[in-house]
């Protein structure tokens, strides 16, 4: 039976990372977009909305985020690296939308991608035994938690955003990112904790985190292409 | 690849392979799946194999059509309280431009009925208060296409609308009863 799930466990995580092509492009679309674009003055109930909305939906975060967790045991130190992932994304996201920082959203997507394959690397212990040293692994978590908020705030910046109440707005969905992110969490932690209780969890770990760096790879890849190939927004 | 023995850290040997085949893996889906559906590039001719060019293909803004376009202007006068309908017939993915401007500010309901479903099919695109609305329009389906006016206020107003679209003809609603208007080609 623990070998039934870990097989199947394997495969979900398989099919997140190879099946979900077509939705590569990861933004804020349709109706929510003209929405967006509608929108003149505070409209914090939407922004939370739309906040958490990107970041449950945004399989580029939640692998990051699934990789960050995979070793930690203790919900204390769950919250400790996801405060710090957090601290990083709100910075960049406040930061790269109220100063208009002009960054390539293809580009920071790439790197996004390659943020996977560096923490599934390091879980893999690709760092201490492949170069012999550890980078400090709080301080990466905080740093790609940078480039993630920089990634969110792209996604922002692609509308016109009204300036009348575009402070409240971005603060609006940037705690909605933060909800998105507790309710995924929750879930990745609890799936986590239910196969940990099975001696397969650490037998496939390795497998299951060349997976994610498959994943990771991928994601930067398709952006990397998309950079080179469509013109920017 | 081998199962790792979980007594055992994995060496770097196996950790290089692992993090050389997971790079592999990814690039062999990127350039025969992702780069053909998505970017339209066929490296290997993959996306032709599997059929996946289609996928790539970007969406042409050229929209042929078949016949000449026409314009149209056309003048209601409304009095307190009158209201009128006005519909152009067109084809599915025909397009047309239009502005129409008011002395005064009507109740308006830009909608579609699809041909030969009535009214119980009708779709509405905007509605509002103004006196003025300038657009284009693309039929999502064959059908008559435009709007309903109502004056709400308490004097007269004079409506004016030009439009020039790949339309047959026009319909005019009004006062419980309605008559068509032929509409001439640009080149005519």
């Amino acid at each position: 039976m623990p070998r039934l799930m870990t097989a199947s466990t394997k495969l979900l995580l398989l099919a997140v990372a190879l099946f979900s092509l077509p939705a590569f492009g990861h933004t804020i679309e349709g109706g929510d977009a003209s929405f967006v674009e509608a929108i003149d003055g505070p409209a914090i109930g939407p922004f939370i909305y739309l906040g958490a909305k990107h970041m449950v939906t945004g399989y580029d975060h939640l692998l990051f985020l699934l990789g960050v967790i995979f070793f930690l045991y203790r919900p204390k130190h769950v919250v400790q690296y996801v405060t710090l992932f957090a601290v990083g994304h709100s910075i960049t996201l406040l930061l790269g939308v109220l100063a208009n920082l002009q960054v390539n959203a293809y580009f920071i997507d790439a790197i996004i991608g390659l943020s996977i394959v560096y923490k599934a690397f390091e879980n893999i212990d690709g760092f201490k035994r492949v170069f012999g040293f550890e980078p400090n692994t709080k301080v990466a978590v905080f740093v790609f938690g940078l480039f993630h908020g920089l990634g969110l705030a792209t996604k922002l910046q692609e509308f016109d955003l009204s300036e009348n109440g575009l402070v409240i707005n971005i603060i609006s969905f940037n705690i909605g990112v933060e909800i998105g992110q507790i309710l995924a969490l929750s879930a990745v932690f609890l799936i986590l904790s239910v196969w940990r209780t099975s001696s397969s969890y650490l037998r496939h770990s390795f497998v299951t985190n060349t997976a994610l760096m498959t994943g990771g790879f991928l994601l930067a890849g398709f952006q990397f292409s998309a950079y080179l190939f469509q013109p920017p927004f | 690849m081998a199962e790792i023995d979980s007594n055992s850290p994995p060496s770097s040997k196996n950790i290089l392979v692992a993090s050389g085949i997971s790079l592999v893996v990814a690039l062999i889906v990127l350039f025969s799946f992702i780069l053909p559906a998505e970017f339209g590039k066929d490296p290997l001719g993959t996306g032709e194999l599997f059929g996946l060019n289609v996928l790539g293909l970007e969406e042409n803004p050229f929209e042929e059509q078949l016949i000449v376009h026409k314009t149209d202007s056309v003048e209601f006068i409304l009095g307190p309280f009158e209201s009128v309908e006005y519909k152009y017939l067109l084809d599915m993915d025909a397009s047309m431009l239009f502005s129409w401007v008011a002395d005064g500010e009507l109740y308006y309901d830009m909608h579609a009925e699809p041909a030969g479903l009535g009214e119980e099919y009708a779709e509405s695109f905007e509605q509002g208060n103004g006196d003025s609305r300038m657009g284009s329009f693309h039929a999502p389906f064959t059908g008559i296409h435009g709007w309903f006016w109502e004056n709400r206020g308490s004097s007269t107003i004079t409506l004016q609308l030009y439009s020039s679209g790949f339309y047959v003809n026009s319909t005019v609603f009004r006062d419980g009863g309605s008559y068509e208007r032929e509409l001439g080609a640009v080149t005519d």
